[in-house]
């Protein structure tokens, strides 16, 4: 039925050396074997045993309902768009397997309007904010000061410290706050008196880029795994 | 037309009807119809809000006050686990708003003052306008938060009992020492994505609270079984007012729409007429 021009015979076959060759990498990239060859970048600390479905759900519907459906949405007969391959990662996505009730930042607190401003400066309502995926290391926003845009009032009465924390912000000694308190309240340690006894800077730097702890081992609550996340959604079910 | 001419066309022709034919992604069905919507969000977040009101003020008085005298303990480090002590009030609200956040009602709720003890929860910009407004004449106040687009609505939180108002005067951290009972100590802000909301959505609000309060309250409950140093209290159907006690969760929640379920009920029922 389809008689190939024997001047065409070239592109014919060149034509299906490309299918049979988008077919099978599209089948070997989609394997879970090779997801490392997809990936933007190596996971962050701790997360490099998760799985991309563990962030990156199907997305509803097969390819060609998306296809129709975005198609439907750009000339105006669909209300709203539909992911197209995978869903959106989202800040549920995270906590799922993060959210901790001693979380001292949550970032549900800061959609309150009165951190419009602060929010503006350092997105708290967000993770990937400070701890964007895909770069091999434990907190990405730098540098680390963003402390200022809420606590320029702080004064801590009987201040244990050598240098008041008054005297600390006065002198725009933002990057400190760190050195004593972690972010989100999660780990289980005495916080130093002196700042001499503070962890230093650069063992902090080398903690964000996914290096030992230096806050302590002991943590009140532990992040899910992948399997433990995924009985829980087998409890939903 | 040329056998060749139509293949071409049927070629071009054939993809898109097996586009079209796949029927898209069904759309969700979640949107009601305006006429469905029985309460305007003001009336839905005023009954919340009163819900809150008794709630709070039950776990004030009949927890945290009477608690204190059988020598229990409430502390803004009560998670901690060398803390054996129970959430103060603030931060009971704090948990309910937690809660909430994890289940699927949008419903945003949140505490502050213009004197807190923490500084970082000092009202700012629309809010700190609306709130002096609110301390005046203790009237809710209502605005639209054009940058998230969530209707928006503060509430008088007031020193309803004697222990708000000594935790907060005798707080090192106070920057306030002469509050009084009845004085408008903060607000409670509470925001909900639409302007009307259907019988049953209202429902799903209030049984959010709800269960936040719940959550929370079980929350206490759990870090009490962990005490190690500290006299644990009994869990039951008594009260700390007769000893060292404590309500169950449901005990609790039973005694909190005994004490608000009228007005609740009665704006349910008159929209459902």
């Amino acid at each position: 039925m389809f008689k190939v021009s024997p001047l065409r015979q070239r592109q014919f076959l060149g034509g299906i050396i490309g299918l049979v060759l988008g077919v099978v990498l599209f089948y070997v990239l989609t394997l879970e074997a090779t997801e490392s060859y997809v990936s933007v970048g190596p996971m962050n600390t701790g997360h490099e045993d998760l799985s991309c479905f563990a962030c990156h759900a199907d997305a509803k519907g097969n390819l060609l309902q998306q296809v129709q459906s975005n198609i439907a949405h750009a000339v105006g007969s669909r209300k709203e768009s539909v992911d197209f391959g995978t869903q959106d990662v989202t800040l549920e996505n995270c906590l799922q397997c993060h959210d901790r009730p001693n979380d001292r930042h949550p970032t549900h607190r800061f959609t309150e309007p009165r951190f419009k401003e602060a929010v503006s400066k350092v997105d708290a309502t967000t993770c990937i904010t400070c701890h964007a995926e895909h770069h091999e290391e434990r907190v990405s926003i730098t540098p680390v000061n963003y402390c200022m845009n809420c606590h320029q009032d702080l004064e801590v009465e009987n201040d244990p410290l050598d240098i008041s924390h008054k005297d600390l912000i006065a002198k725009e000694e933002w990057l400190t706050c760190i050195q004593c308190h972690d972010f989100h309240g999660n780990h289980k340690y005495e916080v130093a008196e002196h700042l001499k006894d503070t962890i230093p800077m650069e063992t902090l730097q080398a903690y964000f880029d996914g290096g030992k702890d230096p806050y302590s081992d002991v943590k009140k609550y532990i992040a899910l795994s992948q399997e433990e996340w995924i009985k829980t959604l087998n409890k939903k079910e | 037309m040329k056998t060749k001419t139509i293949l071409k066309l049927l070629t071009l022709f054939m993809p898109l009807v097996a586009l079209v034919s796949c029927g898209g992604v069904p759309e969700e069905k979640t949107e009601t119809t305006k006429s469905d919507n029985v309460f305007s969000v003001a009336q839905v977040l005023e009954m919340v809000a009163k819900e809150n009101d008794v709630t709070r003020t039950l776990y004030t008085k009949a927890i945290v006050g009477k608690g204190k005298k059988q020598g229990m303990k409430f502390d803004e480090d009560w998670r901690k686990d060398d803390v054996e002590a129970g959430p103060l009030p603030a931060l009971f609200l704090r948990g309910v708003a937690s809660s909430i956040r994890k289940n699927p009602v949008p419903l945003g709720l949140y505490l502050g003052s213009d004197f807190p003890i923490n500084k970082a929860n000092k009202f700012e910009g629309k809010q700190a306008e609306l709130f002096k407004k609110i301390k005046h004449d203790q009237e809710p106040q209502f605005f639209f938060d054009e940058d998230q687009k969530l209707h928006t609505a503060m509430f008088a939180d007031l020193a309803s009992a004697g222990a708000c108002v000594s935790c907060h005067n005798d707080h090192p951290q106070t920057s306030k020492s002469d509050w009084k009972l009845g004085d408008v100590m903060g607000a409670t802000t509470w925001q909900y994505p639409k302007d009307s909301l259907s019988y049953k959505e209202t429902v799903a609000v209030l049984n959010s609270y709800a269960k936040g309060t719940v959550d929370i309250y079980m929350e206490y409950l759990d870090e009490i079984k962990a005490f190690r140093k500290s006299d644990k209290p009994e869990i039951g159907d008594k009260w700390p007012a007769e000893g060292n006690y404590l309500p169950t969760a449901e005990v609790f929640l039973d005694s909190v729409k005994k004490l608000s379920s009228y007005e609740t009920m009665k704006n349910l029922v008159a929209a459902n007429k």
